[in-house]
Formats: structure tokens, sequence, C-alpha cells
């Protein structure tokens, strides 16, 4: 699972000034035809770092993701819903393992990158800071959350850095698994006892606003991005994004019987865009920069995780082995 | 913590709260590149890396961390540090034609893994197998006896054989149940007819 | 031979997993490294599976729906051993018990690929795969941390020494163990437990760990008989929290 809305460091238009410019149009030449980069090709200074921290983000986000999921592992009903949820969330974790092995070819440790995170210096997505207060709340993640980070997922797997398309494509592969388990959980939540269907629309009407968050800023006031667009670094904007899992899932939410708590929500059919109401972009910035209802304990849980298994790691040292960058 | 997650409010306390220490340059464990059969007569490869401690450890990790769903017949690592790497090409270019031409190398010929890149953003996969006293041998055996089938390719990377941590006869077994996981698969999830059955209902009421 | 003996093995290897499951599940996103985090949840997810399996034997004999047998029974219907309900404590604890536990659990099903009764053997046969990377993954941690640092081997040594008394709760005998070895069922928790000590033995003695002196041990019984610590019933609870909301209602 990924969330969207990375937050890319200002851009200046004089960022690659300093670039040879030979190397600079083989590079921009190379990513035109189509052709991925691969580790050991030169590449500018802002596509390292901008990609470090993009892929940083996701696998942050992943790691991150599987705590609010996590939570009702012990607590599933029925063994095929605990097997799916102990499955699914150790995909969240798989992914981070790969997204962080994507972000080290750059030239980032892991280690590093789990500091970063730990000490607030790097983000995750926004909608983990908030609470799964009952079953229905992970039931949504798992469905439409997970579309999500789909519709950003499927857009990033046609970017042009190789190793963050080949971890892509084997996490995409995996949410398709994801998505049709959440949404096989709320058919049986709204086909179910007035209770259960009652759960799931409270659960919807307390993640919906993180939701419409989850693609981050609108287009209008978000950072300009034109460059990394060029790279094929960031592959579609966040309105298009936001307006393609409107597309894909309010008709899905709908069939269900289920009300969007936005009476703003409708598509203009001429256009293909959606209308709703404008999510409050303050509110997303305080969560981001630390103020949501779960960001303290997310990373003090990844904190004492770390602490705890800091023994573990130490006895695995030795000096026959030597962390090196992967290959690819 | 006081948490909603009983799990969480079972973990101990330790250190500060939000107090991150520094890690040590060295809270770092090697790197293992991974290799993956899917089916018997299938070609190994690549699918990622490990951090782990040693080649055994590597191996134990690596299965569940790249072969838990869909097929799995085999599966090796190695030492990140045991891959020889060619330069990478693109275009019509192929790594091959970049090799220098490295032969009747002093010393014992030994065996070593041959993997090309077919594509860039694709997956490394094995070739073949040659005998060489240096890896730069190995690869230019490999092109002399055409293991890339003539093929462009874009890197190339040799590893003595004696370096890899392979699956035994007797671990094979290690994936017996696996097509049977089907709980980690999207298709054991169809909700078809409990939502046509639901919308019936819902249309009567 | 009597639905009552083979339902007692049943019961108590199916209780065991599922406990033991769900324990290790505990761990999964808090694992002290993410590749660890992976294989560990993997290997939970095989226990659970497992359970399932074997209490699907036990309502093709008559008994209720596995969900039902698991998500509704109180601690006292439990036979599991008191080993795997011990709360998970760090990680040399978790990874301890791991080892205890995965090495008595493979030779169990490796005693059952033979057993008469034909749908065990031949799910001993099946998940005999799964039962070798068990024992494989155990083996491996406790030869590189068990012979790592001062730390490491000082953690394992005191878990290894805690949980002693509680592993050889697992061979707790049944009242229908000699029906079970007559009937060629399995050989019996005695003829286990002495193979279970070897194959330990066998792995420790690779480490600078020191096997705890079983003859001293008094074993933690009670567990095949419903009597538990106080640990089984709140992680029952939790357990079964959602399904119990409405047993009857579909999840």
């Amino acid at each position: 699972m990924y969330g969207g809305g990375n937050t890319f460091d200002g851009i200046k238009t004089d960022s690659v000034a300093q670039e040879d410019p030979a190397k600079l149009a083989e590079f921009e030449a190379r990513i035109a035809r189509g052709e991925k980069i691969e580790p050991t090709d030169w590449m500018p200074q802002l596509y390292r770092k901008q990609l470090i921290r993009m892929i940083e983000q996701h696998a942050h986000s992943e790691i991150i993701g599987a705590l609010p999921e996590g939570t009702w592992i012990t607590r599933a009903p029925g063994f095929r819903r605990k097997m799916a949820l102990m499955a699914k969330v150790q995909d969240e974790v798989g992914h981070a393992q790969l997204l962080y092995s994507a972000a080290e070819t750059l030239g980032k440790s892991r280690e590093k990158m789990i500091e970063d995170l730990l000490s607030g210096k790097s983000k995750y997505s926004n909608i983990f800071n908030y609470p799964t207060l009952t079953w229905a709340d992970c039931c949504f993640i798992s469905w439409l959350v997970d579309a999500g980070a789909i519709v950003n997922q499927l857009a990033n797997a046609k970017g042009s850095y190789g190793p963050y398309c080949r971890a892509l494509d084997r996490i995409c592969a995996e949410e398709s698994f994801h998505l049709k388990y959440g949404h096989h959980c709320v058919i049986y939540l709204a086909s179910g006892t007035a209770k259960q269907r009652q759960m799931f629309q409270d659960a919807l009407n307390r993640w919906w606003a993180p939701m419409m968050h989850f693609f981050g800023p609108s287009d209008k006031i978000s950072a300009h991005t034109e460059v990394l667009m060029r790279w094929k670094v960031k592959m579609a904007t966040n309105d298009d994004m936001r307006n393609q899992f409107l597309d894909m899932y309010v008709p899905k939410i709908w069939e269900l019987g289920f009300t969007i708590p936005d009476s703003n929500l409708k598509k203009n059919t001429e256009t293909g865009k959606w209308a709703y109401t404008e999510p409050d972009w303050e509110e997303f910035k305080r969560v981001i920069n630390g103020d949501g209802p779960c960001n303290k304990e997310r990373l003090e849980v990844r904190r004492i995780a770390e602490e705890r298994g800091k023994w573990v790691r130490e006895a695995l040292k030795s000096p026959k082995t030597a962390y090196v960058t992967p290959l690819a | 913590m006081n948490s909603l997650d009983p799990r969480v409010n079972r973990l101990p306390a330790i250190g500060q709260p939000g107090q991150i220490l520094p890690k040590a340059a060295l809270d770092q464990l090697g790197t293992f590149e991974v290799f993956v059969q899917p089916k018997d007569g299938k070609a190994f490869q690549h699918e990622g890396i490990v951090h782990a401690a040693n080649r055994d450890l590597a191996f134990v990790l690596a299965k569940e961390a790249f072969t838990r769903r869909f097929l799995c017949t085999s599966l090796f690592v190695a030492d990140t540090r045991h891959v020889y790497v060619s330069p990478t090409t693109e275009g019509n270019t192929s790594a091959m034609d970049q090799l220098a031409e490295v032969i009747n190398q002093p010393g014992t010929a030994e065996a070593y893994d041959i993997f090309v890149l077919p594509k860039r953003g694709k997956q490394h996969v094995h070739v073949g197998q040659v005998q060489a006293v240096l890896p730069q041998e190995a690869m230019w055996k490999a092109k002399q006896l055409n293991l890339h089938q003539g093929k462009v390719v874009y890197n190339v990377w040799a590893i003595r054989t004696a370096d890899i941590r392979f699956t035994t006869e007797e671990e094979k077994d290690l994936w017996l149940t696996l097509p049977e996981k089907k709980f980690r698969d999207a298709s054991d999830y169809k909700g078809g007819d409990k939502l046509k059955e639901f919308l019936e209902r819902s249309k009567t009421t | 031979m009597s639905n009552l003996a083979l339902k007692e093995i049943l019961y108590k290897m199916a209780d065991d997993l599922l406990v033991f499951g769900h324990r290790n599940s505990e761990w999964t996103g808090f694992g002290p490294l993410l590749e660890e985090d992976i294989a560990f949840s993997s290997m939970a997810q095989d226990k659970i599976g497992q359970s399932q399996a074997l209490y699907q034997l036990l309502h093709q004999l008559g008994e209720q729906e596995p969900d039902t047998v698991a998500f509704t029974r109180n601690a006292n219907q439990f036979h599991n051993c008191t080993l795997v309900e011990l709360p998970n404590r760090e990680y040399d604890f978790s990874l301890v018990r791991h080892f205890l536990f995965d090495t008595a659990d493979a030779l169990r099903w490796q005693m059952l690929m033979q057993s008469s009764y034909t749908p065990l053997a031949q799910l001993a046969a099946k998940v005999r795969g799964e039962l070798r990377y068990h024992t494989l993954h155990a083996n491996t941690w406790i030869k590189q941390l068990g012979s790592a640092t001062e730390e490491s081997i000082g953690r394992l040594q005191q878990s290894l020494n805690e949980l002693a008394p509680y592993a050889l709760g697992m061979f707790e005998r049944s009242p229908y163990e000699d029906q079970l070895i007559a009937d060629q069922i399995y050989e019996g928790e005695k003829a286990l437990e002495a193979r279970w000590q070897q194959a330990i033995e066998k792995t420790l003695a690779q480490t600078q760990l020191t096997s705890p002196d079983w003859k001293i041990q008094t074993p933690h019984l009670g567990g095949r008989v419903g009597e538990h610590t106080e640990h089984l019933q709140p992680l029952l609870d939790e357990m079964s929290e959602v399904f119990r909301i409405d047993p009857g209602a579909e999840w």
C-alpha cells in the first residue's frame, strides 16, 4: 500500500545548472525514448535526490501502514479472515523491504532511511496517522486505501528508474490480492446484519476525508513538479489520480448502498471530472507535520521495534560480510 | 503506551519515548542477491536482495521474502560482493560487445554462473555456466559460447558457482504446499455471487 | 479404534498450532529485521493453516465447524500445551520457543506420516515441506545467535532455561497413550520426547549454549487437560472479539 501526495523539495529552475549539459541531454534523451535508468548510469543529482526521497517515503508508508491493520490480526473473525489479514499485513512489510532495497541502489542505506523516519526527517503517507477503531476500519483500508495505492503505483510503475519499476511490478501483483480481499470483506459487511452495515458506514464516515487527502494537495496549490514529470519521477498529478480513484470506486461504494459523506460529490458527465468539497488542506498539513491522532504512536511503535531488535542485528554482524549497495 | 491496539499495549517500555539514537555505522548487515526459478525447466531470474549475516541465513530469509506466492521450484543466493558486473549499455549496443577479451588465464578453471539483462528495467536472467579462472574470462567465454543467443543484452553478471548457496535436492519440498496457499491470491476472493444476491435482495425491500 | 483417542490427539495438535500461530503473528510489523518479520509471519500462517486442516478432520469426525471450535471455546476447553500460550516477551524468548516447539512438531508430523489413520498420514505428507522450513529457520537462527555476541548468547541461554519445563509439557502423556500406540496412530509421547531431546542437543552442540539438564526439570503439565496459565483466556478473548459480536453473522 502506498500513500500518494509525496512531498518534494522546492525545485528551483537552476537546480540542474551545474550538471554537464552533454550528459544531461543524453540522460533526458534516454528517458524520452522510454528506456529505463539503471543504478550505474549517470544521473543528475536532483534526480537521485528526489527519487531517494520518493521511494523512501513510499517504503516508510508501507512499514507504518502495517500498523493500523496489524492491530486487527489478533482479532480477525474466523480462519479465512485471520489468514488473509496476516498475509496482507505481511505483504506491506514485504513491500517496505522491496522499496528500501530499490532506494538503497541510489546510495542511501536502509538503516539511514529508518533513522530519518524515526527522527521525523522523512515522511510517510498521512492516512496512517488515523486510528482503526473497528474491524470495518481495517476493511476500509484493505479495500479503498489499497485501491488508491494501486492507482498511484500503476502510474509510478511506468516511471524511469529501473529498480523502482521492478519493485512496483512485484508490488502491484500482490496488491490485486489486497484489493479483492478488501472488497470481499466489505461485501460481507454490506450484505450482513444491520450492525455490520452500520460498522462499515461509520468507518466510511471516518475515513473519507483522509482518503481525499491521500493523493496529496490539489494541483492548484502543490509544488512545481514539471521537471519531475519530464524525468518520469512523478507520473501523474495529484488531482488526476484522485479523479481516477473516484471514477473507479465511488460507483462501487454506492452499489453497496453506502452513503459517502460529501453532498457535493458528483461526476460531471461532460468533462469526466468529479466535483467534490475541497478537502481541508490545513488539516492535511497539520497532520503531516505531526499533529494527527496517531503520529506519535506510530513513530513510537517503530522506535520500540528498532530498539528491541538492536541486539539481534548486532549479533548478525560478521567480519565476513559487509553492507554494500544492492546491484539492481 | 495507551493504545487502541492491544499488541501495542503489550509492548515493553524501552529507551526514552521520542529519543532516537543515531545508528552506529556498523548497524548494517551484508547484502545478498536472490535468484528464483518459478518452474522446472525455466531459467532462474534475479528477484532482489535481502540483508543477512551469511549465506545460510540469507537463503532462509529470501525464501519467504521472494517465494511465498505463485510458483517456485528452487532458489539461490549469493553475496553481492561476489557478483562480477559488466558495463551497462543501451539502445542497440550489447553489453557483450563491450567485453574485453580475456583468455587462457593461468590457474585452475572453476565453474561460473552467467546472467544477462535482456531489457533495461527488467530482471537479470540466468543463461548458463562456463568454466574459467577469472570472472572476466567467464564473461568472455559466455560471449564465445553465445549463451545470450545472439540477442542484445544490456548487462552481464558472473558469479563463481562455489559462492552460491543453492537449494539442495531434499530442500525442494520447501515449496510443496505453495500452490495451495490460495489465501494469498486474489482469485480466492470472488464476491460476485454474494454481491448479486445482496443487490437482488435490496431491490425487493 | 476409538474416536475419543483420535480426537484427543487431533485436538491437542490443532490447539497447539492455533495458539502458537496466533502468538507468533503478534510479531508482524514489530520484528527485529524486515526480512525476519516476513519469515516469522509466514510460519505463523503455516501453523494456523495446519490447525484449520486438523479442525477440519475433527469436523469430519462429528465435531463442530473449525470456526466455531476455534473461536468460541473457553480456555479450559483447549488442549494446547502451556508452552505455546505464554506471552511473546522479547525476540530471544519467541525464537527459543519456536526452536523447542518446532523441533518437536516436525518430529511429530514425521511420525504421523506412517499413521494408520490415513487422513492424518496424508496431511503429514503434505505439510512436510513447511515443517522442513520451520526447523531450518529455527536451527539457522539458533546457531547464529547462539554463537554471536555475549548478549545474544546470554539472552538465548536464559530463555532456554526458563522455557525448559514448559517445553517438557508438550509431551504430557495422554490417557489414550497405549491405545494410540497399539492402533499405530503414532509412536507416542515418550518416543517423541526422546527423539526431540536428541535433536535439540544436536543443534545446541553447534553453539555456545548449554542444554538444560532435562532430568532435573519439573515439566509444566496440565495444558492437555484444560489447565492453563492465566495467559490463555485473554488471548482467546482477544482472538474472538469480533467473531463474538455476532457468531451467527458472516464476516
